[in-house]
């Protein structure tokens, strides 16, 4: 048995669950209709000639605002990889987990993890190609000529955002690693990324808080529009993210290689 | 086609109890081996222990020799059915054997064979959370035998099955131990275990009280339930 042929069965796996299909469409169509929202809103300030009334007047900043939506996609696909195999059939048709045949399957539980991180990266890697420069088409389009001289740096945030979702799907693998269910690690993670930012409010109580990785991770690509004060610099924030990353996952191999399946 | 299941002194704890005591008992090729003893006995920690699924505190479960976790390709060497089908609820039982095949190199004709072969033909492309416990059980089965492994360990098999069903799994595991290869498999049904074995360990309280040929466990007894209730009740002494 090859490596291959872990991560190809992986790739089955994943692909052929339901939870997979929701997750890629949300990652996808989530921040296009977002960046649509944004987009016809700066389109409708600028041509009433107050642009004061929108927080920026770039199409670029439309689709940087955009993507937090698509990090709830990437939360779900690295949530589901791990928490998939833990669902507990009902007692009506004899209980049971999908682990155990994964296990004995495969019995290299840190190929199994790897392969598991292999394909959420590669998931996640073809929404992010597919999504960010349709994203920016997009609200280019619709903001059209009225548009202010492209900012700076769309290249690169574009690339920092794409980290972003990667490194924030697979820290949601290895969280759901050790809750071995689905349900917390989603709901933490979404509410995280999307309504209430436990890490933004802890910026206001120390300084400290940018080095959480989200905050961190999103000085990639929020440039302006992150809401406080002493970001790291893009470079700084991805490798503070990715440490961070590194480091959970290799603590949730840890775990998985000692516990009792 | 000589494979030999061996479980040597096995203890497990949880916590502070302990749920194997000493476990020891081989499955010999050419023979099914049953497992039997009540509900907590210690039988799915045995058997969760020798797939490498558990590990054991002391003592060793081999497979010819070796840990499972060491197998090349293991589902080509033992097939195994644990509790329920083993799929996630929201697949397909197709999707499910096909990525099992693909894992450890089977070829993916296999996946229709053995759904043929369970007679599941007609249900792959079924979801297994619409599948009744009897069809859980034939595609756990299915999964076993997806590999043509030389050994089949099967944690309760003929649960959930209806009688033409447990008809069907007893003459598939006597084929199998005919032709050579070796069948574990546990139960806490007497009657079922006494028409399907050869070999019988008997297990209560985490500790094996009886093993070896069924009617050399069962001298002296009228019938096998005797023998275990007089070898697992509260007054046995063991062997």
């Amino acid at each position: 048995m090859t490596f291959f042929d872990t991560v190809a069965a992986e790739i089955r796996k994943t692909a052929t669950l339901p939870a997979t299909a929701v997750a890629l469409a949300v990652t996808v169509l989530g921040p296009v209709a977002i960046t649509l929202i944004n987009a016809v809103g700066v389109r409708a300030a600028l041509r009433s000639g107050r642009p004061e009334l929108t927080a920026y007047t770039s199409p670029a900043e439309a689709v940087f605002s955009a993507v937090p939506i698509g990090t709830v996609g990437a939360v779900v696909l690295g949530v589901v990889a791990v928490g998939g195999e833990y669902t507990a059939n009902s007692a009506r048709i004899g209980g049971g987990r999908q682990i155990t045949t994964t296990l004995t399957a495969i019995p290299n539980r840190l190929a199994v993890l790897a392969a598991k991180a292999v394909t959420v990266v590669l998931l996640v890697a073809v929404a992010a190609l597919v999504v960010i420069p349709a994203s920016l088409a997009l609200a280019g389009g619709i903001v059209g000529t009225d548009a202010p001289p492209a900012p700076g740096g769309v290249l690169s945030r574009s690339v920092g955002a794409g980290i972003y979702w990667l490194l924030t799907a697979l820290i949601a693998l290895a969280v759901t690693v050790f809750t071995r269910n689905g349900i917390v690690p989603i709901i933490v993670l979404v509410v995280n990324s999307t309504l209430v930012s436990v890490s933004v409010l802890l910026s206001h109580l120390t300084p400290l808080a940018r080095f959480l990785p989200d905050l961190a991770g999103m000085s990639m690509f929020a440039g302006d529009l992150l809401a406080f004060d002493d970001a790291l610099a893009p470079v700084t924030g991805g490798l503070v993210m990715a440490t961070w990353t590194a480091a959970l996952l290799a603590l949730a191999s840890a775990v998985f290689l000692r516990r009792d399946a | 086609m000589v494979l030999m299941l061996s479980v040597e002194r096995l203890v497990k704890r949880r916590g502070s109890r302990e749920i194997l005591t000493d476990v020891t008992f081989r499955a010999a090729p050419g023979r099914v081996t049953g497992l039997l003893g009540p509900n907590g006995a210690g039988k799915s920690s045995t058997l969760r222990i020798l797939l490498g699924l558990d590990r054991a505190d002391a003592g060793t479960a081999l497979v010819d020799g070796q840990p499972y976790r060491r197998l090349r390709q293991p589902l080509r060497t033992v097939g195994s059915m644990l509790e329920g089908s083993g799929a996630h609820r929201s697949r397909t039982a197709r999707n499910h054997l096909t990525w099992m095949a693909r894992s450890n190199g089977i070829p993916i004709r296999r996946v229709a064979e053995v759904l043929d072969q369970v007679g599941l033909g007609a249900a792959g492309g079924t979801r297994v959370g619409r599948f009744s416990l009897g069809m859980c059980q034939r595609l756990g089965l299915a999964a076993a035998l997806l590999g043509e492994p030389r050994a089949l360990v099967l944690d309760e098999p003929v649960n959930g099955l209806d009688p033409e069903g447990i008809r069907w799994i007893r003459v598939l595991l006597r084929g199998h131990a005919d032709a050579g290869g070796t069948v574990l498999l546990s139960s806490h049904l007497m009657r079922e275990v006494d028409e399907i074995a050869d070999d019988l360990v008997v297990i209560a309280h985490g500790r094996v009280v009886a093993a070896g040929p069924i009617r050399e466990v069962t001298a002296g007894y009228p019938t096998l339930e005797d023998a275990f209730f007089a070898l697992t009740g509260p007054t046995a002494g063991g062997r």
